[in-house]
């Protein structure tokens, strides 16, 4: 019993880690070679701490030049948790002779435990920069070789084609809109006109049996061009062969509205108005070319 | 009452978006024809001066382009320091590297005319405006061959602190440079 509980003793001493205030850390960087003047490397920095210390992010390098040949363009920090991203972006402009080892300053960061303070070092990086001209420099008919001014660039004319076809196209519907309610379209409208009667026939009730008549009617004059009366219907059909396929209906209609018009004591029932509907639906199956 | 609102807001939006389509089309003309003069300039034929003046920045650059060209530095220098703050990052970057161009190539000339103390302060220019437009935009290659020219032009030394550059002797000497009181005639 004695030795187990030394063990466990010496075990809990071994580890450690629990009083760690830095649970994790890492640098996290590129390759450390093949760069050349002017390019930029980035850094990331991950740490992770022990609850209830926060990182100062005061202790960060400030953005700016560092020293001569080294440039901080920007100081990224993000945090989840215990857990702190710390991204920098240097860039580098020195212009060696030959392939020369340079080293990125290493800094400290400081974190706080309420008012004490912790240091955790961020070592340096060394990293190989190579040259972009030879020793020997070039020489063209203007004197040293430069590379060329960058030619200027054309205005683009994307947003004005965008703004432009947009344009176009609602004045086009709004025209085409206003053109159909115009009548511009005669015969897209006689190929809707028992389209518009069915959607209109369909909220009537049988108390309404004068309306849904005199639409019906008026469907039929429009296809007709005319007033179509039972004594026409020969000539009706003529034009219209498609129809005759109906004309039982269709004299029934005509004897029913003349019926309804100029008879007296004549009783509505639902029945007929089923009947009309019918008709009207067999007119728009053969505009819509269905039948 | 319905029908007559319907039928005026549909032919007033008729209207605005014919009045867009018409502004549209003159927005596009306008972009055309800039675009021909910044052809016309980039080939070398100059364009009459107003109409780079009220231009778009694209305009002041490609003057300047055209400018540097026929070696007219100054001119190319006025135009360009007119739009360094114009425009996009990329459109910034390239305008600061032709910048640096400018200063590169008249320092070189310098140089060659062993005009150094004229040729150093238009190489450290060109190195300012290298830089820039690097930190604008790292992936032109352009620009990190030229600053390389320019750093082997005037190459950099780190600056060496002297004892005596310290400010605390600064200090003493400025007490030392003090006038005293005069003495009076004898």
């Amino acid at each position: 019993m004695r030795i187990l509980l030394i063990m466990v003793l010496s075990l809990l001493g071994c580890s450690g880690s629990i009083d760690e205030p830095v649970s994790y850390f890492n640098v996290e960087t590129p390759r450390p070679f093949g760069y050349v003047n002017g390019d930029e490397i980035p850094q990331r920095i991950v740490i992770e701490t022990r609850s209830g210390i926060t990182l100062q992010t005061g202790s960060l390098p400030a953005k700016g030049q560092i020293n001569r040949w080294l440039n901080l363009n920007q100081v990224t920090v993000k945090q989840s948790g215990q857990r702190y991203q710390i991204d920098l972006l240097y860039q580098v402009f020195y212009a060696p002779l030959e392939v020369k080892t340079l080293t990125l300053p290493g800094f400290t960061l400081q974190l706080s435990q309420g008012e004490k303070s912790i240091s955790q070092n961020v070592p340096a990086w060394t990293f190989t920069l190579s040259p972009l001209r030879e020793l020997v420099v070039r020489q063209t008919e203007q004197g040293e070789y430069l590379r060329p001014d960058s030619p200027p660039p054309l205005l683009a004319n994307t947003q004005a084609l965008y703004g432009l076809t947009a344009s176009l196209s609602i004045a086009a519907l709004i025209a085409s809109y206003l053109c159909y309610l115009y009548g511009c379209f005669p015969n897209r409208l006689r190929r809707t006109v028992f389209k518009r009667a069915l959607r209109k026939l369909a909220g009537l009730s049988k108390a309404d049996m004068e309306q849904a008549l005199t639409l019906v009617h008026h469907a039929l004059n429009s296809l007709n061009g005319q007033p179509l009366f039972a004594n026409r219907l020969s000539d009706f059909y003529r034009r219209n062969p498609e129809y005759l396929q109906i004309n039982s209906q269709l004299a029934w209609f005509f004897n029913y509205s003349n019926r309804y018009f100029f008879s007296d004591g004549m009783i509505v029932v639902a029945q007929d108005l089923q009947q009309l509907k019918d008709l009207c639906q067999q007119c728009r199956n053969i505009e819509r070319g269905s039948r | 009452m319905i029908r007559t609102i319907r039928h005026i807001s549909l032919w007033a939006a008729l209207a605005v978006s014919l009045a867009a389509f018409v502004y549209s089309c003159g927005t596009l003309y306008g972009i055309h024809h800039d675009n021909n003069l910044i052809r016309q300039l980039i080939s070398g034929k100059d364009v009459v001066i107003n109409k780079v003046i009220s231009g778009e920045p694209e305009l002041r650059l490609a003057r300047a382009f055209y400018f540097k060209q026929k070696h007219r530095y100054d001119e190319a220098l006025s135009t360009l320091s007119l739009i360094m703050d114009k425009g996009d990052r990329d459109f910034q970057a390239k305008a600061r590297y032709n910048l640096g161009n400018l200063y590169l190539e008249q320092a070189v000339q310098q140089a060659k005319a062993m005009n150094i103390n004229a040729a150093m302060p238009l190489a450290g220019l060109a190195k300012q405006a290298y830089r820039q437009a690097l930190a604008l935009n790292s992936g032109n290659w352009d620009a990190k061959y030229n600053l390389e020219v320019a750093m082997r032009l005037l190459p950099e030394m780190d600056r060496v602190d002297m004892p005596d550059d310290s400010p605390i002797n600064q200090k003493s000497q400025l007490w030392t440079t003090v006038p005293g009181f005069p003495r009076g005639l004898p």
